[in-house]
């Protein structure tokens, strides 16, 4: 177990991902392998390495899943246009400065096509939906400077009905409040500059109440710790400014006790196989915890700061002190 | 990867499993590469739905499988088959996913893909003027409340299910009524009192009946104290009875329930005197007080009895203290201020 971010580590072990061609589990997720690329990638920036990988490489891989039929990315060369990876290649390209290599109207295009009356976005054309939907279409069209193009009352309209008593969000109206649909319910609504329908002193004591007696942050009530929550609690804490209602000095443990000290990479939990999902959200946690030494992560689009503020783009930070 | 322990093994040990893995990765590779090139040739055949079917049993997050299979049915299949036959083939698609939920109870794919196939099951076996002409329909869907009932007596928590569940509730055929919704829920809360999805099902439920009047609303609200009250008793550490609980109290606008509920958490904190969840709830119970009902009670000791219970918890959940800081800092009936 180690107290400290084993940075070399986790920076050799991203770079390695890419040749992990004799491990069957690297072809069996290769639905994944944009977002999976955007993980990484985020994390190494996190960290202060952007230049780990080779950047022309990763655009042609990026390229490489263009699907011209639909006018999105998929996760892998051949593989269908889906919104989620599209965000991916999107924030890639975006973190490169590379944006001069998407067919930005098409792309829009293609976001705008998955809004249903209803207001909530589809994955793609077989139409399930989800807030995580709304959220990546938003992000990404912020992201590519065309917001003014999306119905933004009717996409308010559905996040807010996904609304519970307890102050969280689910998935599609009437489902649990859950901390990954808080996170990216909350987050929107950040974009969209309506935090408003947001009931901040409910939702943060849900929130601050995710946190465990050895630290880790759970998902939903009376379950289970997870790495990944560090950044999906955090994020919505941070973006209500109410990171300091938990304890961050457990936190930053129980993160930390979750990396592979051999092999670098992090896990879900401690002695868990890792993977770069946890990898980069546990690192994304520990930024927002403000750990020393990491760039700094911007909660609501989960990139790193800079980029973000260097497009105008920086939200939250909703200070309002009491009034007494 | 959830749940999956990091085993050391040795760099032979690695080596060999690697080694025995190189048949199965080519024979998959081999296999996606044949499915991704009939896709890309638009074959619209049973061989090719055979094939994703082979695919997908060993990898079934493979996303764009499952759409090259309904446009496989759609363009293919269906169209040169009766509504029996179409009946059939979404019938095998529900069991063969009901096998793949199963091992991986957790993915989206596989979820989705029910959906589909129950949203596309056609009319029949009879007609309008003659027989059932949602005979089928009545089926599948009936069959699909089973088979989430499953789902949720392995994993009682999987919001999937929950998900699936309000799905097939609100679209099948034959609406089953909120109050055997109901009755579902008190089964599974029975139970087990720390199951928060369901007591979350019963708000969504509850909202509903008492709106639509087909529940009493004060003599069904007085029923779910009691019940919730009996899993506070049972175990005060457990947050979901207080979460369902803070949402019978609603924003406090009577002020004799408000003082009834703070007088029998005030009990159950007398018997455990370090209970967290009945300090908490007396600190938000008693600022509701302070917020609605300030001229009818006496504000000074209310406020006084919060302050108290807030450096209390300070002290014995000293995680959210902080918090505990914000309430009291700010004046304590302040619900504005953050």
């Amino acid at each position: 177990m180690s107290t400290e971010l084993l940075t070399a580590l986790h920076v050799s072990y991203i770079q390695n991902l890419g040749n992990s061609t004799d491990d069957l589990m690297y072809h069996l997720t290769a639905h994944l392998r944009l977002n999976a690329i955007y993980w990484g990638l985020t994390a190494l920036c996190i960290m202060g390495h952007p230049d780990a990988l080779d950047k022309e490489d990763v655009i042609r891989f990026v390229e490489s899943c263009w699907d011209e039929k639909a006018g999105g990315f998929g996760a892998h060369p051949a593989h269908d246009a889906h919104i989620h990876p599209t965000l991916s290649a999107i924030q890639i390209l975006i973190t490169y400065d590379a944006l001069d290599r998407l067919d930005v109207p098409r792309v829009v295009k293609f976001i705008l096509s998955l809004q249903q009356p209803s207001g909530v976005f589809a994955g793609d054309s077989f139409g399930e939906i989800d807030t995580r939907f709304s959220y990546i279409a938003v992000n990404a069209l912020s992201l590519l400077g065309c917001l003014d193009q999306l119905d933004k009352d009717k996409t308010v309209e559905y996040i807010k009905q996904c609304r519970n008593f307890d102050g969280g969000f689910g998935s599609t109206i009437g489902a649990e409040s859950h901390a990954g649909q808080v996170t990216v319910c909350v987050a929107a609504l950040a974009i969209l500059d309506r935090l408003d329908e947001v009931d901040t002193e409910t939702l943060a004591w849900w929130l601050a109440e995710r946190q465990l007696p050895n630290g880790g942050l759970n998902g939903r009530p009376e379950k289970l710790e997870d790495v990944c929550y560090s950044y999906w609690v955090l994020s919505a804490l941070s973006i209500l400014d109410k990171v300091a209602w938990i304890d961050s000095e457990k936190l930053t443990s129980f993160i930390l006790s979750a990396q592979d000290t051999e092999k670098g990479g992090i896990a879900d939990r401690p002695g868990d196989m890792v993977d770069v999902f946890h990898t980069q959200f546990g690192i994304a946690g520990l930024s927002i915890l403000g750990y020393p030494g990491l760039v700094e992560l911007d909660p609501v689009y989960c990139m790193p700061a800079p980029i973000i503020e260097a497009k105008g783009l920086r939200k939250g930070r909703f200070r309002t002190t009491c009034n007494d | 990867m959830h749940g999956v322990q990091r085993v050391r093994q040795s760099a032979e040990a690695v080596a060999a499993k690697k080694l025995r893995e190189q048949s199965k990765i080519r024979e998959y590779l081999a296999l996606t590469d044949e499915v991704l090139a009939k896709k890309a040739a638009e074959d619209w055949s049973r061989e090719a739905l055979g094939l994703t079917t082979r695919l997908l049993q060993i990898n079934p997050e493979f996303y764009t499988v499952w759409n090259y299979r309904r446009n496989i049915l759609l363009r293919g299949v269906f169209p040169e088959s009766s509504p029996a036959e179409i009946n059939d083939f979404l019938t095998d698609d529900l069991s063969m996913t009901t096998l793949a939920l199963k091992m991986h109870p957790k993915v989206y794919w596989i979820w989705s893909h029910r959906r589909w196939c129950l949203e596309n099951v056609p009319d029949g076996p009879g007609t309008d003027a003659e027989g059932d002409i949602n005979g089928w329909r009545k089926i599948n869907w009936e069959r699909e409340l089973f088979v989430v009932d499953k789902m949720l007596n392995a994993d009682s928590r999987n919001f999937h299910a929950w998900s699936y569940r309000r799905y097939v509730l609100a679209r099948m055929p034959d609406a089953r009524s909120e109050t055997a919704e109901l009755a579902y829920t008190t089964r599974k809360i029975e139970a087990n009192f720390s199951n928060f999805s369901a007591w979350h099902q019963r708000s969504k439920l509850l909202t509903s009946l008492w709106g639509s009047g087909k529940l009493e609303y004060s003599k069904s609200k007085e029923e779910e104290f009691e019940l919730v009250r009996n899993a506070m008793y049972t175990d005060p550490n457990d947050q979901s009875a207080w979460i369902y609980h803070r949402w019978l109290m609603g924003a406090g606008a009577d002020k004799e329930v408000l003082e009834r509920e703070i007088a029998v958490i005030q009990e159950l904190l007398d018997e455990q005197s370090d209970s967290k969840w009945c300090m908490e709830s007396l600190v938000h119970y008693k600022r509701l007080l302070l917020q609605k009902h300030s001229s009818m009670i006496d504000v000074g000791k209310v406020t006084n009895d919060c302050r108290r219970l807030l450096r209390e918890l300070r002290g014995i959940d000293p995680a959210r203290q902080r918090r505990y800081e914000d309430i009291g800092a700010c004046s304590i009936a302040d619900h504005t201020m953050f």
